[in-house]
């Protein structure tokens, strides 16, 4: 398969994350799309990876793994706590701040 | 020793400000006692520096240069010519006048008073004195911040909306000469190969014409706000009428002279063929300022705004002298920088002690005062005169220095700055009618205390320099003269532009090769107009 | 495929492994007393930050990890800015830990420490992967951080914007990256470079692919940035975050994220700075941003009524200064970035120190609280008035100098041919200079312009206090003096290919 067919993949994948942000009420659904786009990323890197033969890309891959875990369980500590005090995971509700 | 003279005189000031924090904040006659003492130091080293300087040498005198910021370019370079000393003597004396006249009439924060005093003293001899760009700038900007606190604190009732509009129009204007001053190095760096701020390294540098209109526009500017120059002045009424009489005086007295001494200093000699190309603009803007400044304070109901725009008038004398172009109408705008800073100082001295008794400027408060304090009455009366420009009195040497300039250069600015000087007599002397003469219509007035020893010990020095320099300016114009020569010389540099080394006025080259340069091409029309047959 | 592993020298990642274990240390150090040495903890973190210094100065200079991690001046120089950020937001936070913190400053002092290391790593990393990894390590702990307060709902709510904004910008620079690697092949910077020359001659255009690059590296940087249009969780962290943390924020992840900007951008992709391609694409997309973030800065920030708002559009339009010295894309610019920076740090920490000795006193933020504080607190106002008027760029300080040299940058390289487009940058900082005077001036109004005395009296603890004299010393040193400092930031793009210098 050609490199190009991965990379629209990707392509998609990360439009599909990246608007999800943006929509998403949810903080549940939209850390998923952070994840979402994450792993475009990932796709990506390994699709160029394989096509020029050479390994960077997969390390690249498993550090943004890495990471993306790190990010996760930092946000979802910070869910709960929101949740405690605010009884909602809604990001409309979440506005005491001027955004 | 004496070399580094002009570090000691700029710096004085600044060690007593780290005297000053020494003591207490409640000690207030030490503080007032120890700044005055600080403010007559400084005033008798620039009498020093007066004695030691050379009228018949031509060129800086005093010069320190030492590298500062090496990397750059940026150098320590001092150095003063008549022009400047005469300035500074004039600050110093301010200066000295200033703290005298607070001396009962501030009363909060006395501490932070004083200490903004001498610091803005060091700004404004540092302007004087600095031959390298970069200080130049850096004074420029030190006197903003003192100032801003003494309109800002120690004002009156608008005073928070006059001191940010002071430096929101001040730091316009030098942000620009920011950008102008950096494009001067890096143009200098190229031809050259190193960085210089120098001043008289940069004069020398050769610059295209379209460059130096835009580098002469942005300099303009940035002096023309602190001139300030028609349109640029409106700022001055507001600053003027809330900052307290120490503020005001040195407002007037010193910091409007920092925009003309930038003319002549950096804007003349560096862009020479601008200077001829906007010629008629700035005359024409000077003798709108001339006109416009004397009306609108003829109208004035407080005495103080009336001062402030008689400033606006009086500065576009200086313009107008300025840009002349020839060795009168040069001298006679130095003069009359002189001459305004002691006048219009003194009238707002003058107006600071009547406001301290009755704490109103309302001329329709005041009449028949001439009754009640004939001192201040007399006083009044000699500045007055001389702020008019009446003959043996300081005003008149400057102004009729300029008009005879104005009118070689052309009839009609002379024509219409002539008004100028009538019309300053009839708000002047209206002014001075409605308040001193008539009856005592307000009882308040009846009681009031006529001049203390302290106030005659401040207008004594104005009176006699009043005058003295009516009478007998010679050791004046002795230095100021070769300072403008060599200004009028290197203005004179310019292709298109030549001066008659006699007289040094201004007329055209005509080229006689055909190879006319894109200068002469495009402005040749105006220059036209602004040269005299 | 065979993998030549390259040579390992721990020796050049010493400062960062010694910060690292001692901020384990500070942990566990807490954890084991019980809690009960209260602001010795402090204490511990400020002497490990100073000792990270030291250890710095003698590591010197050379690469670690083949060309992965190298210590260059750049790197060092960063490095002294991120300690130096560090030191002072910890001495800042004592009074802070003492009431709000009481159980967990071994957490606090910690994730600040482990931030730095971050930073650190991400000045010395020489290839996208390291980069991006040290941009991470920067800013988790501090997503932690700002929402420290966790029963705060301002301080929660802003660390969670503060996340969800980092976590979608770094997946935005992830994919950003991976284009780039494609179309090089390579992570490393240096190879990219020629790499990118390379593919730039063969195809005579920079291609779709490389923009779509440059326009998600400049959206990811500028988030870290808070570069518009990426800027609006900057107002709100600073303002629910704890105000050591946003202080923190504003130099360390700001350095941190320059840092990254100048590695990718004026080195990696300076192939296309040369004669014969001289497209400067990214230049004019980066300068649009910085007059963006001038203008909306600087505006926006003047109807303020919160300092620690204000303070955040403040650095908005800081970023926006800063990226014209970048935009000028030249030893020059680089140099006067890294000087502006580190000016940047002394006063706008010096501020941050006394807006959270006021806070703490207080508990208000509100500008018109500062009302009349003068009389009643003179030598903490002068010190406000002074780091305010650095930040606003008033000579003799140091902040009008760091303007001045990136101005400066800025017109030489608009003097050369096609760089005229630089003047409009040039002049939308001139113009919102005077914008920013009058929101600083507006502070020192409230404090000296007030006939009333405020109600408090303000003190400074002793860390605090050294914190401020360290600003103000920085502050009036550096722009009095500034030789040292410019010798120093001028080696700073030494390891960068410049054309011409």
């Amino acid at each position: 398969m050609p490199v190009s067919a991965f990379l629209v993949l990707a392509g998609v994948l990360f439009a599909i994350g990246a608007v999800g942000v943006l929509i998403s009420r949810n903080i549940i659904v939209l850390f998923m799309c952070v994840e979402l786009m994450l792993n475009s990323a990932n796709l990506a890197l390994i699709a160029f990876s394989r096509a020029l033969h050479v390994v960077d890309g997969h390390a690249f891959v498993f550090l943004v793994l890495t990471v993306a875990a790190a990010e996760v369980a930092v946000g979802l500590a910070m869910v709960i706590t929101i949740f405690r005090n605010r009884e909602t995971i809604n990001i409309d509700r979440i506005s005491i701040l001027k955004w | 020793m004496i070399g580094d003279i002009l570090t000691y005189l700029t710096f004085f000031p600044v060690l007593g400000v780290v005297l000053l924090l020494l003591v207490p904040k409640e000690r207030h006659d030490s503080i007032k006692s120890l700044s005055l003492i600080i403010a007559f130091v400084t005033m008798l080293i620039s009498f020093l520096v007066y004695a030691l300087f050379d009228p018949l040498a031509s060129g800086m005198q005093f010069e320190v240069n030492v590298p500062w910021v090496n990397s750059v370019g940026i150098s320590y370079h001092l150095g003063i010519d008549g022009i400047s000393l005469l300035l500074i003597v004039l600050t110093t004396i301010l200066t000295v006048l200033a703290i005298l006249s607070s001396w009962n009439s501030i009363k909060t924060g006395v501490k932070g008073f004083y200490i903004s005093i001498l610091l803005l003293t060091t700004g404004m001899i540092g302007v004087f004195v600095s031959l390298d760009l970069f200080l130049f700038y850096v004074f420029w900007e030190v006197m903003l911040i003192p100032m801003y606190f003494l309109i800002g604190v120690w004002g009156g009732p608008r005073r928070v909306y006059a001191a940010i509009k002071f430096v929101l129009f001040t730091m316009f204007g030098s942000l620009l000469m920011l950008v102008a001053v950096l494009y001067l190095v890096f143009k200098y760096h190229s031809m050259a190969g190193v960085y210089s701020f120098d001043i008289q390294a940069l004069v020398s540098m050769p610059l295209s014409f379209s460059e130096q209109a835009y580098l002469f526009a942005a300099f303009a500017l940035a002096f023309a706000i602190k001139v300030p120059l028609w349109p640029l002045h409106t700022w001055l009424p507001d600053a003027h009428v809330e900052a307290p009489t120490a503020g005001s005086v040195i407002l007037a007295g010193v910091l409007l002279k920092m925009g003309t001494y930038g003319f002549i200093r950096i804007c003349l000699p560096m862009f020479p063929e601008a200077t001829v190309a906007f010629l008629p603009y700035i005359c024409v803007l000077s003798v709108i300022a001339i006109v416009y400044g004397a009306l609108v304070a003829m109208v004035q109901k407080d005495v103080k705004s009336l001062v402030a725009f008689s400033s606006v008038s009086h500065m576009g004398f200086v313009m107008l002298g300025l840009f002349t172009l020839n060795l009168q109408g040069l001298e006679g705008s130095v003069m009359q920088m002189i001459n305004h800073g002691i006048s219009t100082g003194a009238l707002f001295l003058l107006v600071g002690m009547i406001y301290d008794r009755r704490h109103t400027r309302l001329i329709s408060e005041f009449g028949g005062i001439a009754k009640v304090m004939p001192a201040f009455a007399t006083y009044f009366m000699i500045v007055t005169l001389s702020s008019i420009g009446l003959p043996f009195t300081n005003g008149f040497v400057g102004e009729f220095l300029i008009l005879l300039g104005a009118f070689q250069l052309n009839t009609w600015y002379g024509v219409f700055a002539v008004t100028g000087v009538i019309f300053s007599a009839c708000y002047m002397l209206w002014m001075y009618q409605r308040v001193m003469y008539g009856k005592v219509t307000n009882p308040e007035n009846e009681k009031l205390t006529d001049m203390s020893a302290r106030e005659r010990i401040i207008m004594i020095p104005l009176v006699f320099l009043i005058f003295w320099i009516g009478v007998y300016p010679k050791p004046l114009f002795d230095r100021i003269e070769p300072a403008v020569k060599n200004v009028l010389e290197q203005v004179s540099r310019a292709k298109s532009v030549q001066l008659d080394p006699v007289t040094y006025e201004l007329t055209r080259v005509k080229d006689e090769k055909g190879t006319v340069t894109d200068a002469t091409v495009t402005f040749a029309p105006e220059q036209e107009e602004a040269t005299h047959e | 495929m065979e993998v030549q592993l390259p040579e390992v020298s721990l020796r050049m990642m010493a400062p960062e492994l010694f910060l690292f274990v001692w901020a384990l240390v500070v942990i566990t150090f807490d954890v084991v007393t019980k809690r009960a040495q209260g602001e010795s903890v402090g204490y511990l973190t400020m002497v490990g930050i100073a000792i990270t210094g030291g250890i710095l100065a003698i590591t010197g200079e050379g690469p670690g990890f083949g060309n992965m991690f190298y210590n260059d001046p750049m790197a060092i120089f960063f490095k002294i800015i991120f300690l130096g950020a560090a030191f002072m937001a910890v001495g800042s936070s004592f009074g802070l830990t003492k009431q709000k913190i009481v159980n967990h400053r071994g957490e606090f002092f910690g994730l600040m420490l482990l931030s730095t290391v971050g930073m650190m790593f991400l000045a010395s990393a020489n290839e996208l992967l390291t980069i991006w990894i040290g941009l991470e390590l920067t800013t988790i702990p501090l997503f932690v951080l700002a929402a420290f307060f966790k029963d705060n709902k301002l301080s929660v709510e802003s660390g969670l914007k503060y996340f969800i904004v980092g976590a979608f910008s770094s997946a935005v620079m992830v994919y950003g990256l991976s284009f780039l690697y494609g179309l090089t092949g390579t992570t490393d910077l240096l190879q990219m470079k020629l790499n990118l020359a390379t593919v730039h001659l063969t195809f005579r255009n920079i291609g779709v692919i490389l923009i779509a690059a440059i326009t998600m590296l400049i959206a990811g940087i500028g988030f870290k940035l808070g570069l518009p249009p990426f800027h609006q969780w900057v107002p709100d962290v600073y303002e629910g975050a704890p105000t050591p943390v946003a202080a923190f924020l504003s130099i360390g992840s700001k350095a941190a994220g320059l840092a990254a900007f100048a590695k990718i951008f004026v080195n990696g992709l300076s192939a296309f700075h040369g004669v014969e391609m001289a497209p400067n694409d990214w230049g004019k997309l980066a300068g649009i941003v910085a007059i963006a973030a001038l203008i909306l800065g600087n505006t926006v920030a003047i109807r303020q009524t919160n300092i620690k708002r204000m303070l955040g559009y403040s650095s908005i339009a800081q970023a926006g200064y800063i990226m014209i010295g970048m935009v000028a894309q030249s030893a020059l610019g680089l140099s006067a970035v890294a000087f502006y920076i580190f000016a940047y740090m002394f006063a706008n920490m010096g501020a941050f120190a006394v807006v959270t000795a006021f806070e703490d006193k207080t508990g208000s933020c509100e500008i018109k609280s500062y009302a009349g504080l003068a009389k009643t607190s003179p030598m903490l106002s002068i010190c406000m008035t002074i780091f305010l008027l650095s930040l606003a760029g008033i000579p003799p300080l140091a902040g009008f100098l760091a303007k001045y040299f990136v101005f400066a940058a800025a017109i030489k390289q608009a003097s050369l041919e096609g760089g005229q487009w630089l003047y409009w940058v040039v002049g939308a900082g001139l113009i919102t200079a005077v914008f920013s005077l009058y929101y600083y001036a507006n502070v020192i109004k409230q404090m000296y312009f007030s006939k009333d005395d405020s109600p408090y009296r303000v003190g400074l603890q002793a860390p605090a206090m050294l914190v401020v004299l360290i600003g103000l010393a920085g502050v009036l040193v550096f722009g009095l003096y500034p030789e040292p400092v410019l010798r120093f930031a001028g080696e700073v793009p030494s390891m960068f290919g410049f054309v011409s210098p």
